[in-house]
């Protein structure tokens, strides 16, 4: 992977005590410190060896939150259609919950059959619909699984599970265990990022991106694509650069005259916590002013700098990625396409379609032409699917489903041009090669070189897990 | 300082950890909640010094003790705090069960800690609980409805209630009169053309400019009025090209009606008195049946089961037929083992950072064993013969040698001793993210100490709330409000203040009973350039330029002592001196003096309890 030549974090803060400090005896007592490497112990996003050789040094997850319809954009099922406003079998629903049960229990939901036209693709022949014909563009580079099934079908407790493996908040996201895991390269920049783009925020916002029980070092900062992309990054107003320079010169001073006094490593550890702010305040600007990206690669996102947008932060994550930064978590909101107003699937559909499928392939294609696809892993999905049977709202719509929905994967030691797993002929269940929610999170920690059974954290008694006591790893989609 | 009201604050924020308290209903909606009468009460409690067993089964059973008084029901508030899934197309009763384990699980690991919540899929595989205890268990806790209290005098509160189902009726009968819907609003308001939207009040027009989702009630039914006085012009006048719908003297009437009843709501809602309210627990009169739920799923029931308490404690003292207050009871007996332990250990973990036993919340088979067990008996033995005495609980421990010993580093305990488990020295510890915001307020000279209120709202860093589902107003207090305690802060669980989440402050997402303390970047971003921290840098500035009588020397070392309580070294105050008189600061004296107040607040020792 490319790093940019930042000296490390010690020689760098080594350097500034004896070029500026000029303190003496005490910068003798706090350079042997930091000599001794505590510091860098003490620093939590350092890289750390995982269980076994990584495929993949860097995850971006594509969230498309609400509950994409795998069934107008990925399952092809003839059989739905031509079943079109029957009433489903009633052995497929005996028994089985849904979200807004209610509207269910009026009358025997009928089929639906999809509009959208589907055709094969690739060398791989992948079933794409036509609403993703950028994404249908580079089946040949991903693994397209159409047998994903999860526990929970509400929208909140969905996304706690897919982020976190358990339903209710509180447990720590897949991006802090991953950090907390293996560190990360960016010494500059969080090692886990979460960035945001569609109508509105994720629903279940913070839990989803939290450290849980971890320390809150691992947890996921939100990136804004606009403006300031860290909170508090930008001196006050009325604070000049040099002005601040000075202010953090000071600090550090005083705080290693501390350090030698009491000999707290921890203070050591808040030096070099200052130092990584100070880089960061000097980074992260420049990271996310697109305007250097060449024309080209603009156009390949549909990527326009200064306006957010889901492309712009598909940008973004590949630059973030090109800095070390070890989890790009991208939020899309609004594919809750229960055919309520417009979130429908007909205009609603086609709107999240144009504005997510090119930025994906996009990101796809480009890390692809950087030499960076072969070591990340790129995920795209939602908490869960829609239902083959329709929904009697103001316009078309599906429900909520868990029995089986769609999602693919790309890079970082993933098999390419590979179609995993099918769902039955009416689309309702996974009928073949089954992957769970914590399946898949069991091979994103296998691919990162993590052992899902073997990263635990001892909390209340017990040692916590990502995938809890489940998981198994999807052999047959590794490269 | 135990007799100080501030004491009461802090050992509240710490159980408040615990009962996860927030201001919000968490999940996906998050919509605003009232209970901050609870964090009151529990401010109260510390206070007034309340005997822990008085204390425990007050919020465990308030609402179920004889004569129940009011204090004691918003007690219960202890268990209202789960979260709330608002979403819609949820099955109410799951979340009511995830709510009911949740009362569970945090009463076994806040007063008896233990980790019951293994128990509820299967049983315990360490320790001796069993999946059927854990639903026994379950049962004391599955009777209950959750209301909300209105409190004050009850007067007033039948006053509210009264004109509340007033205005209720007329604000339907208003509703049916003119038939405005949000729908139609928002059609109205799409259709605006600039013209005539210039034509309409400010405050109205400002309103506009706030995206549909985004604006309060207040705000939505200011427009409302809006609407219905530019569809009166639309009928009345027929000004603005709109056929008349009917014969204009009815429409007259019509409006002459309408004008009225508003009038009429004008005033009722003038006359509403300001009743706070409160989330509590009642027991319900027809109890609901528990069962086992096998593999702790609510759909699937196994054996019936009734409320009884594990066969691995002490027996309960009222076998037949036990209710909470039996249970709460129960838990305080001196007879049971852990709970005086594990109250005093937490104690102990607040002052040391570690507790005798590391693993407060696990008391089991798993859990480490106590650094010093006879320590920890004796003080567990003392807290139940003094009779539950928090307050003295606290002056023993702090008035201990080994409490008051410096925190110095030892090079020579390094390899015996590496993480001080033995406390041959005290812990530097990182101060609490509230604490941190405290300091500052207090160093600046802003701070206000009022005690209890509603929470407020502290400044924050614009764009929190790109990352909610639903965009939320952060009302920035002015005035007093401003400069409460970092414990005041609204608490909005799907977006908290960053300045408390990025110093370790819990989620309220379930019980913590234990804080972690990170040592980040964002730290640093936060205390160096948050807009709050800043305004408190120059008033801390402000207030050693306002010191009368003393030189540049005089001041640094005021600073320097608001701020460590400490003078500075001679080294440090010459840091300090060369960055006032830098000229790349400023030559001015304000600017100067605040970049002193900067550094100092930046300071690890500032946020670091020595």
């Amino acid at each position: 992977m490319t790093m940019p030549a930042t000296p490390p974090l010690l020689a760098l803060t080594r350097r500034h005590f004896f070029r500026e400090c000029g303190i003496g005896l005490g910068a003798a007592a706090l350079a042997s410190l930091l000599n001794e490497g505590r510091a860098a112990a003490a620093d939590p996003l350092t890289p750390k060896p995982g269980h076994h050789a990584a495929r993949a040094k860097s995850v971006i997850f594509l969230f498309m939150a609400g509950g994409p319809s795998q069934l107008e954009l990925f399952d092809y099922k003839p059989k739905l259609s031509a079943l079109h406003a029957q009433p489903v079998p009633a052995e497929f629903i005996q028994g089985k919950r849904f979200a807004f049960m209610d509207t269910f229990a009026k009358e025997v939901p009928k089929l639906l059959a999809t509009r959208r036209r589907f055709a094969r693709h690739g060398a791989s022949g992948s079933w794409v619909s036509e609403c993703l014909p950028h994404t249908a563009g580079i089946v040949d580079d991903i693994t397209v699984v159409r047998s994903m099934a999860t526990d929970v079908f509400n929208h909140a407790p969905a996304k706690c599970f897919t982020n976190t493996g358990s339903p209710q908040f509180g447990r720590p996201s897949m991006g802090a265990w991953v950090t907390y895991g293996i560190g990360s390269e960016a010494r500059d920049l969080p090692g886990f990022v979460v960035l945001q783009s569609g109508p509105r925020g994720p629903r279940g916002g913070n839990p989803l991106w939290s450290s849980g029980f971890l320390p809150t070092a691992y947890q996921g900062v939100p990136f804004r694509g606009v403006g300031e992309p860290i909170l508090n990054l930008r001196p006050p107003q009325g604070v000049d650069d040099a002005g601040q320079r000075r202010v953090l010169e000071a600090v550090r001073e005083l705080n290693g005259l501390r350090l030698a006094d009491t000999g707290d490593p921890e203070i050591a550890t808040r030096i070099a916590a200052y130092e990584m702010a100070y880089r960061m305040q000097t980074s992260a600007p420049g990271l996310i002013d697109l305007s250097g990206e060449d024309r080209k690669t603009l156009e390949l996102y549909g990527a326009e700098p200064g306006k957010p947008s889901f492309a712009n932060n598909c940008l973004l994550a590949r630059r973030l990625v090109e800095r070390g930064v070890r989890f790009v978590q991208l939020y899309h909101t609004d594919w809750d396409h229960h055919g309520s107003g417009d979130v429908n699937l007909t205009a609603g559909l086609d709107r999240v379609c144009r504005e997510t499928d090119r930025a994906c392939a996009a990101l796809v294609t480009d890390l692809k032409r950087r030499g960076l696809l072969d070591t990340t892993l790129v995920i795209w999905g939602g908490e869960f699917g829609r239902t083959p049977m329709g929904e009697v709202r103001d316009s078309v719509g599906r429900n909520h489903h868990i029995d089986t929905y769609t999602m693919w994967l790309a890079g970082g030691g993933v098999k390419r041009g590979y179609n995993l797993g099918a769902s039955d002929e009416l689309g309702y269940a996974a009928a073949e090669d089954r992957v769970h929610v914590h399946d898949l999170q069991a091979t994103v920690l296998f691919l990162l070189g993590l052992d899902h059974t073997r990263l635990t954290f001892k909390f209340q008694g017990r040692d916590f897990r990502l995938t809890d006591v489940h998981g198994e790893i999807v052999r047959k989609l590794l490269a | 300082l135990l007799a100080s009201p501030h004491y009461g604050e802090r050992r509240a924020r710490r159980w408040l950890d615990m009962a996860r308290y927030a201001d919000s209903n968490g999940y996906s909606i998050d919509g605003p909640r009232s209970i901050w009468k609870y964090r009151d009460w529990v401010i109260d409690a510390f206070n007034k010094n309340l005997p822990f067993d008085r204390f425990v089964i007050e919020q465990l059973a308030g609402d179920l003790l004889p004569g129940a008084t009011v204090e004691q029901r918003v007690a219960t508030g202890f268990h209202r705090n789960t979260p709330l899934n608002q979403e819609g197309g949820i099955d109410v009763e799951q979340f009511r069960v995830e709510a009911v384990v949740d009362r569970v699980n945090t009463t076994a690991s806040v007063f008896l800690g233990l980790t019951l919540g293994c128990c509820q899929c299967h049983d315990h595989k360490f320790d001796p609980f069993s999946q059927r205890e854990y639903y026994r268990l379950f049962a004391f806790f599955n009777n209950s409805d959750d209301p909300t209290l209105e409190l004050g005098d009850p007067g007033l509160v039948g006053e509210r209630s009264r004109l509340q189902s007033e205005i209720t009726r007329t604000e339907k009968r208003l509703r049916t009169l003119d038939r405005a819907t949000s729908e139609k609003v928002e059609k109205w308001e799409g259709g605006l053309s600039p013209a005539s939207r210039a034509l309409l009040p400010a405050a109205v027009q400002h309103i506009l400019t706030i995206a549909i989702n985004g604006r309060d009630p207040q705000q939505e039914e200011a427009l409302l009025t809006a609407y219905r006085r530019t569809d009166e012009v639309h009928h009345v006048v027929a000004g603005i090209g709109q056929p008349l719908p009917f014969a204009a003297a009815a429409h007259a009437a019509a409006l002459d009606a309408r004008m009225t009843m508003e009038r009429q709501l004008a005033s009722l809602r003038g006359r509403l008195p300001d009743v706070p309210s409160t989330l509590v627990v009642n027991e319900r009169t027809k109890p609901r049946d528990s069962y086992v739920m096998l593999g702790g799923d609510f759909l699937r029931h196994g054996e019936s089961v009734s409320p009884g308490t594990p066969a691995a404690l002490p027996a309960l003292a009222s076998p037949a037929a036990p209710s909470r207050v039996d249970l709460a009871i129960w838990i305080v007996d001196a007879r049971n083992p852990l709970t005086a332990r594990v109250a005093v250990n937490r104690f102990w973990q607040d002052y040391f950072g570690i507790g005798l036993v590391e693993t407060d919340n696990d008391f089991g088979t798993r859990g480490t064993p106590p650094s010093h067990p006879e320590l920890l008996d004796w003080l567990a033995s003392e807290f139940v013969r003094t009779g539950w005495d928090v307050k003295r609980m606290q002056r023993l421990i702090v008035t201990s040698s080994t409490y008051r010993q410096s925190s110095h580093a030892r090079p020579e305990l390094a390899a015996v001793d590496a993480r001080n488990r033995l406390l041959a020295r005290q812990n530097r510890l990182r101060l609490d993210a509230e604490i941190v915001r405290d300091a500052a307020l207090v160093a600046s000279g802003l701070l206000n100490p009022g005690v209890g209120g509603p929470s407020v709202y502290p400044p924050q860093p614009a764009g929190v709330y790109a990352f909610t589902q639903v965009p939320r107003t952060w009302k920035t207090s002015n005035g007093p409000d401003r400069y409460r305690r970092g414990m005041y802060t609204y608490h909005w669980r799907t977006a908290p203040h960053p300045g408390l989440t990025v110093f370790d402050a819990p989620d309220a997402s379930t019980a913590c009973t234990r804080r972690s303390r990170s040592n980040t970047p964002l730290q640093a971003l936060t205390l160096l350039n948050d807009q709050g921290f800043y305004e408190l840098a120059r008033g801390l500035a402000e207030r050693v330029l306002n010191e009368q009588g003393l030189d540049d020397a005089g001041r640094i070392d005021r600073a320097f002592r608001l701020c460590l309580s400490r003078s500075p070294k001679p080294s440090e105050a010459e840091a300090l001196t060369r960055l006032l008189h830098d000229p790349e600061v400023s030559r001015d004296a304000r600017p100067a003096w605040t970049a002193v107040a900067r550094a100092l607040l930046n300071l690890d020792e500032f946020i670091t309890r020595e």
